[in-house]
C-alpha cells in the first residue's frame, strides 16, 4: 500500500493523530476516554475506524472536528491537518474548517436535521455562505454561460476574478442560483426526483434518502476529508448496500479521504481500503482491510472476528470475549485489554504498548510482537 | 390446512406450538374534526405460519415489513384485527383476560431496547419478585430469594446483582435481566423482538450463546426477529422473511440464503455485507425506498421493485404455496445468477 | 433465614441511599437553591419551635370575646381570651421594646409573626398535600384510561379550572360558615386542576415506554402498572410542583384572609396581620410591611427549592 501511495507522491498524511489523550469530567470522576490515539489517514483513501461502543471512536471524530462537550479536555497529543495542529486552532478558525476542509455526516439524520423547516431551506443555509460566488455566477449565467455546480466550485475558489462590487444582483436570483445547485448536487447522487426532495420535510422523506441528500451535500463541496459517523447504522441492510455504493460510486468522481466509523466489520469490508481497530480508548491495530480478515494480529481483532456471525462460516457456538469493557474512570494499568487478554503476560499490565509496525503496512499494538 | 403453511420435511409431525391463520393487524388513520377513518396502516396484511415445538423460527424484514407489530400481536400487546393465532389450543385473538393471563405465563418476549424495557425504579431483585408473583410461582420470600438468585447464575450474573438499578448495568447485563424475567415464570416460548440490535458485536454473541443455551436447557421454542440476516442464520432452523405485512417465503435457513426463490429475498441476501473482504460485491441494488404500509401495491406488494415483474404481478396477489421444498409467494419460478448470491471463499 | 431477609432489605436500601447521596450532590452546586433550603429550613424551625419561643396566650389577651379558635395544638393559644380595643398603636419606645413593633391591639407585631408561621405553613401543606392528592389520582387515572374516562375527567377538571379563587372563597363562605376550614377548601378546590393536567401529561408519556409494554407481557394487571410503576416514575414533577406551591398556597391564603375573610381579627396569620396595618399604612406601616415581607421570603424561599428539586430531579441532568 504505502509504495503505490508513494508512487502516487501521497505518501504523507492528510491527517495525522498523534499521541491524543483526553478526559471528560463527570460526577463519577475523569472519564480517560482518549488514551493515546495514533492514527493517519492518507489522502484519497478510506480508513475505517472500527470498534465497540465505548471504545472512543466517536469521541475521536468530535476531537478532529472541534465539536467536543464542554467537559472534555486534552490532556496531550497533536492532531495534525496538513500539518497544522486543530487542537490548538481558535473555534472561528475550526468553523472554517468544518465548513471547506471537513464534511461531516452523523448517524440518524431524523435527529440533526430541523423537523420544522423544508429541506430546501436547510441545503441552501450551506450554500449561501458563499455569496461572492453565488454573485458571480448569477452574473455569469446572465451573460449566458452555463453554470453547474462543478462551474460554481471553480468559481469559489477564484474569489477575484470578476468585479462583483459594481453589479447589484438580486437576493432573488441568488436564491434561485442556490436552488438550482443543490438540485445539481442531488442529481449528482442520482437521487429521483430532486425538487420533489427539496419541497419536502425531513419527516416526509425516508432515512435512506435523508442520508443520501446528506452525503452529496457534504461531498460536494469537495472536502479534503469526510467523516462519516455510522452513517449506516440506523438503516434497513437494502438501503445500506445502496449508499455503499454510492460511496463507491462517488469516490471515482470525487477524490477525498474518508474516515469512516463504524462498529460493523462487515460494512468496513466492503468499503474500506484499511482498517484501524480500537479498544479502551487506543488504536489497537490498523493494516489493509484483507490484512485484517486473513491475518489478525492483536488478540482483540481474533476474538472480535470470532464474534461475528458470518453466513459463510457458520458455527455452533459464536466466540464471545470473556468480561467486559473497561471502566474508563478506572481503567485498567497498561494495556487495557489485559483483563481480558488470552495471551495476557506481566508486561502488559505495566506500561501501554505502543502502535508500531511490525510487518509491512501493518501496525499492532501489542507486546506479543515487540522485536 | 397444515401443510399450507408449513415445511413439508418430516418436522411436519412434530407439535405445532403455535399457529398463525390469516392474521391481519390494520391501524386506521384517523382525520378530520370527527376523527373519521380515512385509511389504514396495514402492518400485518393476512400471514400465516406455524412454530414447531424446539425449533427456532427466524422472522426477518426491513422497516415496514410488519415483523415488529406482529411480535407484538401475538402477545396481544397491539390488538390484532382479524384471523386466529392458537397457542396450545388456545385461540389467543377471543381469549379473556383470565386466559390471557394463563397464555402470559407461557409466552415471554425480550425487547429491543435494554436500556427501556426495565423500570428505572426498580432493583433487580424487585423485578424478578415480581415477576414471580403475578403469576404466583413461589410461595415465600425466602423461595423467590432462592429462585431469583439461581436465575440470575443461570443467565451468567451473580447475587450481588440482586440490588442494583438497570442504570448501574451495561446493555448487554440488562438484556440477560430481561431473560431472567422472562425464565421468572418457566415459559415454553419466547419471542424474541430484535434482542441483540442495541448491543455491541461481543456483547451479542455473548447473549445469543446464552440463548441457545438456554434452548436447549429449558427446551424452549423460539421466535427470533430481527433485521440482521448473519445473526438470524446462526440462531434458526427455519426463515420467514416478511415484506410490506406478509411473508413472501418461508424456507430452512440455508435454502433461504443459497437458493432463494422470491425475488426480494434475493435481493436481501445479495444486500448483506459480509465480513470476508474477499467475497464477491453483489453489485445487483434493489432500487427505490422501502415502502410504507399505507399505500400498498396492488397485486403482489413486491412488484414496483421486482425485475421480473409483469402485467400478472401488476393484477393478481401470490399467494404462499409450496414449491421446491419450502413456501414462497411468487407467481413465476425464477433462477437467480447463482454466483451473485453467495460470494466466493478464497483461502489463505 | 431472618437473615436472609434483613440481607434483602440492607441491600435495597443501600441502592437508594446511593441515589440520595447523587441528588445532595447536585444540589450542593446551585448556591440559589442552597439559600432557598436554608430559609425554607429556618421558617419550618421556627413553625416547630414557636410554642416555645412564644407563649400563645398572647395573642388573645384578657377578655376576649372570639368564638373558640379549634386549631388547637400544644404549642398553639387556647381561646377563652379576651381582647382589649386598647389605646391605640403604640410606637417603638415604650415600657417594652419591640422589635417589630406592635400592631393595633397592642401586640407585639414580631411574637405575633412567630405564632402566624406554624399557621401559615400547616395550611400551605394541608391545603397542597389535599389537592395534590386528588388531582394527581385523577390525572393518573385520566392518563391510563383514556377514551371516555379521560374526557369525563378532563371535562370537570375545566369547570374547576375556571373558577376564580376569590368569587369561590366568597360564595362557600357565605354557604358555610366563615371559618379556616372553609378557606382551606375554597383553596382546594382551586388548586388541583393543575395536578391533573401534570399527572396526565406525565402518564401518557411513561405509559408508552419499553418497560410498560413488558410489565404487560408479564401479564401485570392494570392496577399494578398504574399505581407501582407509572405513578412512582411520574411522582417527581409532582413533588416540584407542590413544593412551590407552598408559596403560592401561602401567598392566596393570605390575601383570602387580608380581603375579609379572616372569621376573627385575632388570629396570628400573616394575611390577617397585614389586614390589620392596612388601616394604618401611613402612620404606623411597620404592621403591615413585616408580615407582608414574611410572606414573600417564605413564598420565595420554597420557590428556590422547587427550581432545585426540579433541575436535580431532571433526568437528563443525571448521570
Amino acid at each position: 500500500m504505502k509504495n503505490y501511495l508513494k508512487k502516487q507522491g501521497k505518501d504523507q498524511p492528510i491527517l495525522e493523530i498523534r499521541n491524543l489523550k483526553l478526559d471528560f469530567h463527570t460526577y463519577r470522576g475523569e472519564v480517560k476516554a482518549l488514551n493515546g490515539v495514533d492514527l493517519k489517514l492518507y489522502p484519497e483513501e478510506v480508513l475505517a475506524l472500527v470498534g465497540e461502543s465505548g471504545c472512543g471512536k466517536s469521541v475521536t471524530a468530535l476531537a478532529i472536528t472541534g465539536l467536543l462537550p464542554e467537559n472534555a479536555s486534552i490532556i496531550e497529543g497533536e492532531v495534525l491537518f496538513k500539518g497544522e495542529n486543530l487542537l490548538k486552532k481558535s473555534k472561528e478558525e475550526m468553523r472554517e474548517f468544518r465548513m471547506s476542509e471537513c464534511a461531516i455526516v452523523f448517524q440518524d439524520p431524523a435527529t440533526y436535521l430541523n423537523p420544522v423547516l423544508k429541506m430546501e431551506t436547510q441545503l441552501k443555509e450551506a450554500i449561501l455562505l458563499n455569496k461572492e460566488a453565488l454573485k458571480k455566477a448569477v452574473i455569469a449565467e446572465e451573460k449566458g454561460e452555463k453554470i453547474g455546480y462543478a462551474e460554481f466550485l471553480a468559481m469559489k475558489a477564484n474569489p477575484n476574478e470578476v468585479s462583483v462590487k459594481d453589479h447589484r444582483v438580486s437576493r432573488r436570483k441568488i436564491d434561485k442560483m442556490a436552488e438550482k445547485l443543490i438540485i445539481d448536487i442531488l442529481k449528482l447522487v442520482k437521487l429521483p426526483d430532486p425538487e420533489r426532495i427539496i419541497q419536502s420535510y425531513p419527516h416526509e422523506l425516508s432515512g435512506g434518502m435523508k442520508q443520501r441528500t446528506m452525503i452529496a451535500m457534504a461531498l460536494a463541496r469537495r472536502p479534503s476529508i469526510f467523516l462519516a459517523d455510522e452513517i449506516t447504522t440506523a438503516l434497513d441492510v437494502t438501503i445500506q448496500a445502496q449508499i455503499l455504493h454510492l460511496l463507491r460510486e462517488l469516490r471515482k468522481k470525487i477524490a477525498t479521504s474518508t474516515l469512516m466509523i463504524t462498529h460493523d466489520l462487515s460494512v468496513a469490508a466492503e468499503i474500506a481500503d484499511r482498517i484501524a481497530v480500537m479498544y479502551g480508548g487506543n488504536v489497537v491495530e490498523v493494516t489493509s482491510t484483507r490484512k485484517l480478515f486473513r491475518k489478525p494480529l492483536h488478540p482483540y481483532t481474533q476474538l472480535l472476528l470470532r464474534a461475528i456471525p458470518n453466513i459463510l462460516k457458520p458455527v455452533e457456538r459464536l466466540e464471545s470475549i470473556p468480561g467486559t469493557v473497561p471502566e474508563m474512570i478506572n481503567p485498567p494499568p497498561g494495556c487495557r485489554f489485559n483483563p481480558r487478554c488470552p495471551f495476557v503476560m506481566e508486561v502488559c499490565k505495566g506500561e501501554r504498548p505502543k502502535l508500531e509496525e511490525v510487518e509491512e503496512g501493518h501496525e499492532v499494538a501489542c507486546y506479543l510482537y515487540k522485536r | 390446512m397444515k401443510s399450507h403453511a408449513t415445511c413439508t420435511n418430516d418436522e411436519a409431525k412434530d407439535e405445532e406450538l403455535l399457529k398463525v391463520r390469516n392474521l391481519k393487524v390494520w391501524f386506521p388513520i384517523k382525520s378530520g374534526v370527527i376523527q373519521r377513518t380515512i385509511g389504514y396502516v396495514k402492518a400485518v396484511d393476512g400471514v400465516d405460519f406455524d412454530v414447531v415445538k424446539g425449533e427456532t423460527l427466524g422472522i426477518v424484514g426491513e422497516s415496514g415489513s410488519g415483523k415488529t407489530t406482529l411480535a407484538r400481536s401475538i402477545l396481544r400487546l397491539v390488538k390484532p384485527t382479524s384471523g386466529e393465532i392458537y397457542f396450545k389450543g388456545i385461540n389467543i385473538v377471543k381469549a379473556n383476560r383470565r386466559k390471557m393471563k394463563e397464555i402470559r405465563r407461557h409466552i415471554q418476549i425480550i425487547f429491543q431496547d435494554p436500556y427501556a424495557s426495565l423500570d428505572p425504579r426498580q432493583t433487580v431483585s424487585s423485578i424478578l419478585f415480581e415477576a414471580m408473583k403475578i403469576h404466583g410461582i413461589v410461595k415465600s420470600k425466602s423461595e423467590a430469594l432462592e429462585k431469583a438468585v439461581k436465575l440470575l447464575e443461570t443467565v451468567g450474573l451473580s447475587e450481588e446483582h440482586l440490588y442494583r438499578f438497570p442504570h448501574e448495568f451495561s446493555g448487554g447485563q440488562r438484556q440477560r435481566i430481561a431473560v431472567a424475567r422472562a425464565l421468572a415464570v418457566n415459559p415454553t416460548f419466547l419471542l424474541l423482538d430484535e434482542p441483540t440490535s442495541f448491543l455491541d458485536v461481543s456483547v451479542q454473541a455473548s447473549v445469543l450463546n446464552l440463548l441457545k443455551d438456554l434452548q436447549k436447557d429449558f427446551n424452549l421454542t423460539y421466535l427470533f426477529i430481527t433485521h440482521n440476516l448473519a445473526v438470524v442464520h446462526h440462531m434458526s432452523n427455519r426463515v420467514a422473511v416478511m415484506y410490506l405485512g406478509k411473508i413472501v417465503e418461508i424456507a430452512d435457513k440455508d435454502s433461504i440464503y443459497y437458493d432463494p426463490k422470491h425475488p426480494y429475498t434475493f435481493q436481501l441476501m445479495a444486500a448483506i455485507p459480509l465480513p470476508d473482504p474477499e467475497a464477491k460485491k453483489r453489485e445487483v441494488l434493489l432500487e427505490g425506498d422501502v415502502p410504507s404500509p399505507i399505500n400498498i401495491p396492488r397485486g403482489c406488494r413486491f412488484h414496483p421493485r421486482c425485475r421480473y415483474a409483469t402485467e400478472r404481478c401488476r393484477k393478481e396477489e401470490p399467494q404462499l404455496l409450496e414449491r421446491d421444498g419450502r413456501l414462497v409467494a411468487c407467481h413465476y419460478e425464477i433462477d437467480f445468477p447463482a454466483e451473485e448470491v453467495t460470494g466466493e471463499l478464497t483461502d489463505e | 433465614m431472618s437473615g436472609q431477609t434483613v440481607k434483602t432489605r440492607k441491600g435495597e436500601w443501600e441502592a437508594r441511599l446511593a441515589d440520595i447521596k447523587y441528588s445532595l450532590y447536585l444540589l450542593r452546586k446551585n448556591p440559589l437553591v442552597m439559600t432557598g433550603i436554608a430559609i425554607a429550613a429556618f421558617f419550618i424551625a421556627v413553625a416547630l419551635l414557636a410554642n416555645v419561643i412564644v407563649d400563645p396566650k398572647l395573642a388573645y389577651p384578657e377578655g376576649y370575646p372570639g368564638e373558640m379558635y379549634p386549631f388547637d395544638r400544644k404549642y398553639m393559644w387556647n381561646a377563652n381570651h379576651f381582647i382589649q380595643w386598647g389605646p391605640g398603636i403604640s410606637l417603638y419606645y415604650g415600657p417594652e421594646f419591640f422589635y417589630l413593633g406592635t400592631d393595633s391591639y397592642g401586640r407585639d407585631l414580631l411574637k405575633m409573626i412567630i405564632l402566624a408561621i406554624p399557621l401559615d405553613l400547616y395550611y400551605a401543606v394541608v391545603i397542597t398535600l389535599i389537592a395534590a392528592f386528588f388531582g394527581t389520582l385523577l390525572g393518573a387515572i385520566a392518563g391510563y384510561a383514556g377514551g371516555v374516562i379521560d374526557e369525563i375527567i378532563l371535562r370537570i377538571t375545566d369547570v374547576f379550572f375556571a373558577f376564580p379563587g376569590l368569587v369561590l372563597a366568597l360564595v362557600l363562605a357565605s354557604i358555610l360558615e366563615r371559618s379556616l376550614e372553609t378557606l382551606q377548601l375554597a383553596i382546594v378546590l382551586v388548586w388541583w386542576p393543575p395536578y391533573v393536567r401534570l399527572m396526565r401529561g406525565q402518564v401518557l408519556s411513561e405509559k408508552e415506554k419499553p418497560y410498560v409494554e413488558a410489565l404487560r407481557a408479564l401479564g401485570a394487571s392494570h392496577t399494578r402498572i398504574l399505581f407501582r410503576h407509572i405513578l412512582l416514575n411520574s411522582i417527581f414533577p409532582i413533588i416540584v410542583q407542590a413544593t412551590m406551591d407552598f408559596g403560592g398556597v401561602i401567598l392566596t391564603f393570605s390575601a383570602l384572609m387580608f380581603l375579609g375573610f379572616s372569621p376573627s381579627p385575632a388570629i396570628p396569620e400573616l394575611g390577617n396581620l397585614a389586614a390589620d396595618g392596612y388601616g394604618h399604612i401611613f402612620d404606623a406601616p411597620w404592621v403591615i410591611i413585616f408580615p407582608g415581607l414574611t410572606m414573600l421570603i417564605i413564598s420565595l424561599a420554597f420557590n428556590l427549592v422547587g427550581d432545585g428539586l426540579r433541575d436535580v430531579l431532571d433526568p437528563r441532568l443525571r448521570r
